[in-house]
């Protein structure tokens, strides 16, 4: 047990109507002491010692009834106050957070009450257990803050990423600097103190609205209260060391879909992109639920295991086999399977495969190429995250902003599920990864239709811990998304929330104090709920230290999207080239932009020592067009009257 | 019965007589006690009501004294009764409209005549005897009586007691919820006054009692000499707190005593604002809110409910 604070703030109190019991407390404090909803307090007594946490203020005088205030005032709201004020009295109500010893377990005594140290504070949240020792693994999530106190709340690392319990949710109203935030704060303290003896960690954030997480390599520049926090917390203010962007071409094939497109900025910016074998198997992603039928099923299991990227024979399709490994072999295949029902007059059926079927599947295969261009290629080369080759602390933020909704699910699935093929592998590089989902009311709605994407949020909530794959997700509104995926979480945080939010069944345990101090909490203060505290608990966190969206863009404003041949030109420089424009506006001198764009990836994709003479390569020679022979002209017959020439 | 009981009053307003609905609590003080003292009016050839002005703010610091005592009979020493008292007295200073408790002591007592003394040896930790006169046989009833009656000095002596150690440490105004009479250094103090609630004793008779029982409210009466106070001689008079129409003539009525040497129509006008200023905040729910001061009030709180020590 810690020695006692200096001088008690106040005295527990417990009457019939009001009594101590083992989980509430009651005392009451001299007028303007400094305790308020949240404050952690320990109570002494009986030989034993109680920590509870501030959830309910009350205060009153000893007015019998308005109607006497009313009197004593002779009416007058504006007459001088009364010579003496009334006794009041601050009443404030308790939930225990831990007792000492924790058996046998008993209701609070009737002791002196005083401000928590941060010894106290340490207890109390039973942070001894896991912040001290040989093993720690306490990750730092903001300061208790009280009057002159500035305690570490830290987290329980196996509590947060498993295997123990994980996840984080945050709620909060948007535009108060919570969830971001919170999310990237915490993510930095993860990098910095997470234990190298529970094995390497890596993220996979989601970049989902305009910049905000374009410039996590940047540094921001802190104010002195910020910088003080990260000080009293252990930790650097340092931006994410090893960051690698990753964002889809736009339409064009050749500029990034991305606010991170500034000169400064782009060593470590790489365009995501993905052909047909990355897409085919999550075909289901951009299907609606209608689409996702046994037939239709079965024959793009039939397009991913027969054809896509193998020797597919038929000879009565075509003479030659087929050979898919783009979009546009795909097309090819699929027109030689309708002109062959349509030549040979076979009726509707492929293979047992009906002919509706089979254009459903092409149509809508199709149409992630057109809705997605820029992210699918054609011509079947891929740039794609480091499978298997992830780096301890190493932050992947993946640009999905400028896609269309459809595009963002499907790089969504795919990355997730990647991250869990290779976790079950134990071949990603890491044993960790932590995935960052914002708007997760959207990807994982409470109402609305069983997507893949809400399927497999809730296998990632359910299983992923076991796994090492955790979800740190961010929402509005906590009440609208599935509540199994948000319940999974084993930490959750608040922020200012909305009060209607509040009003929701959801939040039932929280006492009416508490609700209207979340919905007034200042910025960069939450409240936690963690395993290892048996109630909430308020801190405040700093600012991250990176550079925000709206900073960053201020600061590396967006190159303007550049004329086909210029873009090219400076993707190669990014290569390390060092062709000017003129040269490479020769090389692509009647060149077809798909030739160019596949070109460029597999100059991308070697990483060649001369980006220059290995692209000109990937080229080949220029095939110009030959000029035919021009065709004999046949002479107009003269005629009579006749107009028709008879 | 209350519907009747309203029309007599109507009744009693048409003859031009003084209806009543709720008699002023404790106004009659001990009722045993009640009687016509003629005072010596000292301002004025006859009593006058007169307006006081505007209530004004009393300035700091102002100190509140008030005694509080609880007996219970604790047995018989044969046909003597024994008597268990509780006395207690406190200062509470007011400074910046916050009260603050400046002087208190609590005593117990056991009372009763000295052979029951002896023969019940109560010897306890912090517990003293205080011993009646033992001239006439043992009476039960009129023991009991004399026993209330000692307690009630003992307490008002430790109010004395209690007091002048305040006013050996501060010269401030002191407001004792009572007469000053109980002591000649009270009675001559120019910072003390006085605030007597009850009634049992009257200064005049005639159309003056009616001038004194009917003052309006923020008036009091002329200033006088009460009759009743030979040994510790003071200047008095009535100040109207609260209107008192509808209710009772003592509604809202107190006797303020003051040294002779406040006894100046200037000084009494200026205490009878400040008085007026001590309406709010009221006392409620205390019956007696209509004259009791919030500082008194609070000390007699604080004695009710401060702790005692253990074992008390």
């Amino acid at each position: 047990m810690t020695a006692p604070a200096a001088a008690p703030i106040g005295r527990v109190v417990a009457t019939e109507q009001r009594p101590s019991t083992p989980h509430q407390v009651t005392f009451w404090t001299a007028v303007g002491a400094p305790v308020g909803i949240g404050t952690i307090v320990r109570v002494e007594g009986d030989d034993r010692v109680v920590l509870a946490i501030v959830t309910e203020a009350f205060a009153w005088t000893d007015v019998a009834s308005a109607l006497d205030a009313v009197v004593g005032a002779e009416g007058d709201p504006g007459a001088a106050e009364p010579p003496t004020a009334r006794t009041e009295v601050w009443l404030f109500a308790a939930s225990v957070l831990r007792q000492l010893p924790e058996e046998p377990l008993q209701p609070v005594p009737l002791g002196a009450v005083h401000l928590a140290s941060a010894a106290d504070v340490a207890q109390a949240l039973r942070m001894d257990a896991y912040t001290a020792g040989d093993a720690p693994t306490g990750i730092p999530v903001g300061l208790y803050a009280v009057g002159d106190l500035r305690a570490p709340v830290q987290l329980d690392a196996d509590f947060l990423l498993g295997p123990e319990a994980a996840h984080l949710n945050v709620t909060g109203v948007s535009g108060l600097a919570t969830k971001t935030s919170a999310i990237l704060f915490l993510l930095q303290s993860l990098f910095q103190r997470f234990p190298r003896h529970r094995g390497s960690l890596a993220a996979v954030c989601f970049n989902v609205k305009g910049p905000d997480l374009c410039f996590l390599d940047r540094p921001a520049a802190l104010g002195p209260a910020d910088a003080a926090t990260w000080r009293d917390l252990g930790l650097a203010p340092a931006p994410f060391a090893d960051v690698q962007y990753w964002a889809p071409h736009k339409p064009d094939g050749v500029n990034l879909n991305t606010l991170r497109t500034h000169p400064d900025l782009q060593a470590n910016t790489t365009p995501l992109v993905w052909g047909l074998r990355e897409v085919l198997d999550f075909a289901e992603v951009v299907m609606n639920r209608d689409d996702i039928d046994a037939k239709a099923d079965a024959f793009i299991d039939f397009l991913a295991e027969r054809v896509v990227g193998k020797e597919f024979r038929d000879d009565l399709l075509r003479g030659e086999p087929f050979h898919v490994q783009t979009f546009a072999d795909l097309e090819v295949f699929f027109r030689a399977i309708f002109d062959s029902l349509e030549a040979l007059g076979r009726g509707e059926i492929w293979r047992t495969h009906h002919v509706a079927t089979i254009r459903k599947v092409r149509n809508r295969l199709g149409n992630i190429s057109t809705r997605a261009k820029g992210l699918v290629t054609d011509d079947g080369t891929a740039s794609d995250l480091p499978w298997g080759a992830f780096r301890d602390r190493a932050l992947h933020v993946v640009d999905v902003a400028g896609l269309d909704p459809l595009a963002q699910d499907l790089v969504f699935a795919r990355t997730v599920s990647k991250l869990r093929e290779h976790l079950e592998r134990r071949d990603l590089g890491v044993d960790h990864v932590v995935v960052v989902v914002d708007e997760l009311n959207k990807y994982a709605p409470a109402d609305g239709p069983d997507t893949h994407v809400r399927r497999m949020l809730l296998d990632l909530a359910e299983r992923g811990r076991y796994l090492g794959l955790v979800l740190f997700s961010a929402q509005q509104f906590r009440s609208q998304v599935l509540r199994r995926v948000v319940g999974n979480a084993g930490t959750a945080v608040y922020g200012r929330m909305d009060p209607d939010e509040l009003a929701t069944p959801g939040y039932g345990t929280l006492s009416p104090a508490l609700k209207a101090k979340l919905a007034t909490l200042p910025k960069g203060e939450l409240m936690l709920r963690h395993p290892h505290f048996t109630q909430p608990v308020f801190a405040r966190f700093p600012r991250p230290a990176v550079l925000s969206g709206r900073e960053g863009v201020e600061r590396f404003p967006p190159a303007p999207d550049l004329p086909f041949a210029q873009a090219v030109a400076r993707q190669l420089r990014q290569l390390g080239g060092t062709a000017g424009e003129a040269t490479v506006a020769e090389l692509l001198h009647g060149r077809r932009e798909e030739d160019v764009r596949r070109a460029l990836a597999a100059t991308r994709r070697a990483r060649p020592d001369d980006p220059v003479a290995y692209f000109r390569a990937a080229l080949g020679a220029a095939v110009r067009p030959v000029a035919g022979a021009p065709r004999p002209r046949v002479a107009p017959v003269k005629g009579g009257d006749d107009p028709y020439g008879l | 019965m209350h519907a009747l009981a309203r029309t007599l009053r109507r009744d009693l307003a048409a003859r031009g007589l003084t209806p009543a609905s709720a008699p002023a609590e404790a106004a009659a003080g001990r009722s045993e006690e009640a009687a016509i003292v003629p005072a010596e009016l000292v301002e004025g050839a006859e009593l006058q009501a007169l307006p006081v002005g505007t209530a004004a703010p009393w300035p700091d610091p102002l100190a509140f004294l008030d005694g509080t005592q609880h007996a219970e009979l604790i047995g018989y020493a044969g046909a003597a009764p024994l008597l268990f008292a509780e006395i207690g007295a406190a200062v509470r200073e007011r400074r910046g409209r916050r009260l603050r408790t400046v002087q208190a002591e609590r005593q117990w007592l056991v009372v009763g005549r000295p052979a029951a003394l002896d023969a019940a040896t109560l010897a306890r930790p912090g517990v003293t005897t205080l011993a009646l006169h033992d001239g006439e046989p043992p009476h039960p009833v009129r023991d009991l009586v004399l026993a209330r009656r000692a307690v009630d000095q003992a307490r008002g002596a430790l109010e004395v007691a209690v007091a002048a150690r305040y006013r050996a440490r501060a010269d401030g105004w002191l407001v004792v919820d009572g007469s000053l009479a109980e002591s000649p250094a009270w009675a001559a103090d120019p910072r003390m006054v006085g605030v007597v609630k009850s009634h049992a004793s009257l200064p005049f008779e005639g159309a003056a009692l009616e001038r004194y029982l009917r003052l309006p409210p923020a008036h009091r009466s002329s200033i006088f000499a009460p009759g009743s106070r030979r040994l510790a001689p003071v200047r008095a008079w009535a100040l109207r707190l609260w209107p008192w129409e509808g209710r009772d003539l003592f509604h809202g009525l107190v006797r303020v005593e003051v040294a002779p040497a406040n006894g100046t129509p200037a000084i009494a006008a200026q205490l009878s604002r400040w008085l007026l200023a001590e309406r709010a905040p009221l006392s409620t729910p205390d019956p007696r809110w209509d004259r009791l001061l919030y500082g008194i009030r609070a000390t007699e709180r604080f004695l009710r409910h401060a702790p005692r020590p253990v074992g008390a």
